[in-house]
């Protein structure tokens, strides 16, 4: 065991863990942050992205010794003043959302992309959450939702 | 062109205003909050983490288990075999031909063999690989071929053919004599995983006053508790199943999966277990879509008309029946599809093989038949000379005409409108078919 200082969504987290254990196990079981969604566990399914230094990254293939001295941002740290995102918003009252699991890692993936693109078109939104499956909604309310977000039009 | 869909104000009164009016999903917000609690994002004070083994091969005799390796394992807490289960080793939906744990045969790759509790994961992990199988192979039956073969082993007692089920309609020596163009052709579609973005998983604790309780990512909360009582040799009133937030089901979550082992596990250690199947075991385990073979014969006049269809559908149910001879017989009533068909011969043939198993999952036999019957009309449409979308507006069933099994559509029948909206769209977008 060795002991991590992580500095997610703004605040700090100590925490015992061994090296080897992934980022998206010590969030959930140890900082009991489980809006990052294991899926598949070997960076397939996108389930678990969260930001590094404002970059996306699958956190179920990412070391926790590797996130020293690093931002980590989670769904948890997306609300600001208690209010939640305007892609957490459009995602809930478009019908972006079914079972619900693959929804933080594709709201991550959308708030990286408006970070540094904040008007994407419809293609670059796409290809935002290429990475990011879900199963049940076939991705057009998805899109349509974060098309809203954006401040977009929406086909 | 379809119309953008129309979003009226909820802000409306009267009992029917909801009807025609998106609403947003009462749960949703949590989801997109990620406050929501999937079984997997539970924990409980003392809770162990389970694991599987599975058998890893088709179709075998047990000879032994050897777990002692996995017991020594530090933070083992449990590793049980079929000898510890306390009640009826006997599970299923339909019929209860599964085994909680298997005990004299192994039936297919994914059967449970041992369990294990531990401290952590990797004791758990570490603990199952060191389980020690001593299995004598026996001749697997993995196809539909195989399971037709009269010596093939039967895979449970009854032999491998489980079930039969026909469809009948009109005189089908009529409608071939009646028919100017056949068409024969053997379908063959794949075993599919529904790929659910939750893996199956369950967290079992024995509560306060004593009732086992399940919280599990389920379909069915009463069918599971109807299977796991028996099993667990409790009354019913002393297991209590809890529906989690699901994170897809699609099907597959129907059928028992993890729910009989946390309780196991929970009832041996006297702890919290959660057992969360990882994307492996989710693979490999529980049911799939089924398999199946359809071989099809269809007849029609020179003027597009249907005049009979002729089929045989084979479904691999693997090894177990789940719903799979409900799922095949489905199959076999579809198999004319939403086409108006005077003579009418269609068997289904419900297979067990020693391949995994298949049950539910969306559409529920109709897409294998579609497969087919869809087939054929682009077939038939081709050999006449006649357009893929024409063949099926000479032919949709519409108000008034009956299925192949005698349900006589009513004002609800929308294939005919669906065909001519298709038909529009491809005419306003210059769209023609490959092949015509």
């Amino acid at each position: 065991m060795e002991h991590y200082s992580l500095k997610i969504n703004g605040n700090v987290y100590e925490t015992d863990a061994e090296p080897f254990e992934s980022l998206l196990d010590v969030l959930r079981e140890k900082l009991r942050l489980t809006g990052s969604k294991k899926g598949c566990d070997e960076g397939e399914c996108g389930a678990c992205t969260a930001l590094l230094d404002g970059k996306p990254v699958l956190s179920c293939i990412l070391l926790v010794s590797d996130v020293r001295d690093r931002e980590v941002l989670t769904i948890e740290g997306l609300p600001q003043g208690g209010e939640p995102h305007p892609i957490q918003v459009e995602m809930t009252e478009r019908g972006g959302i079914q079972c619900g699991y693959c929804t933080p890692g594709i709201i991550m993936s959308a708030y990286a992309l408006l970070q540094e693109n904040p008007r994407p078109s419809e293609d670059e939104i796409r290809f935002a959450i290429a990475g990011n499956i879900c199963r049940c909604t076939g991705y057009s309310k998805i899109v349509e939702a974060l098309q809203a977000a954006a401040g977009t039009p929406i086909r | 062109m379809a119309q953008p869909e129309q979003v009226t104000s909820a802000a409306q009164s009267g009992p029917y205003d909801w009807i025609g009016t998106s609403v947003p999903k009462v749960d949703a917000l949590d989801k997109a909050l990620g406050i929501t609690q999937y079984v997997g994002d539970m924990q409980m004070p003392g809770m162990l983490h389970a694991r599987i083994r599975w058998s890893g091969v088709p179709h075998a005799v047990i000879r032994g288990i050897d777990t002692s390796d996995a017991e020594k394992v530090p933070g083992v807490r449990a590793v049980l075999t079929a000898g510890d289960i306390p009640g009826v080793n006997r599970y299923g939906l339909a019929v209860q031909d599964q085994r909680v744990l298997a005990d004299d045969k192994v039936r297919s790759a994914a059967d449970p063999v041992a369990l294990v509790a531990a401290e952590t994961e990797q004791a758990a992990e570490e603990a199952i690989n060191k389980i020690k199988l001593d299995l004598e192979p026996l001749r697997p039956v993995l196809s539909i071929e195989d399971a037709l073969d009269p010596t093939a082993p039967a895979i449970h007692e009854g032999g491998n053919l489980f079930a039969r089920t026909t469809v009948r309609k009109g005189d089908l020596d009529q409608g071939v004599r009646e028919s100017d163009v056949i068409v024969e052709t053997t379908y063959r579609t794949h075993l599919m995983d529904h790929m659910a973005m939750e893996t199956e998983s369950s967290l079992a604790y024995i509560d306060p006053t004593g009732v086992l309780t399940i919280i599990t990512s389920t379909q069915y909360p009463y069918r599971d508790r109807r299977q796991i009582a028996p099993a667990l040799n409790l009354s019913m009133n002393k297991v209590r199943v809890v529906q989690a937030p699901i994170g897809g089901g699609f099907g597959r979550k129907d059928d028992i999966t993890s729910e009989i082992h946390a309780g196991l596990l929970a009832l041996k250690t006297q702890r919290p277990v959660r057992l969360i199947y990882t994307r492996q075991d989710s693979l490999i385990a529980n049911t799939k879509r089924h398999p199946m073979l359809l071989k099809f014969r269809t007849g029609a006049r020179s003027d597009g008309r249907l005049t009979f269809v002729d089929a045989d559908i084979y479904g691999d149910t693997g090894a177990y029946l789940s719903l799979g001879a409900f799922v095949i017989k489905k199959a076999g009533i579809h198999a004319c599809g939403p086409y108006d068909v005077p003579n009418i011969r269609v068997d289904t043939h419900t297979l067990y093989t020693n391949n995994l198993s298949s049950g539910a999952m969306r559409g529920f036999g109709v897409l294998q038949a579609a497969v087919a019957h869809e087939s054929q009309m682009d077939q038939l449409a081709h050999r006449l000379g006649i357009s893929p979308i024409d063949i099926r507006l000479i032919n949709t069933l519409k108000p008034g005409l009956p299925t192949g099994t005698g349900q006589v559509m009513d004002e609800g029948c929308g294939i005919e409108a669906t065909v001519l909206r298709i038909k529009e769209y491809m005419e306003s977008q210059d769209l023609r078919f490959a092949r015509s």
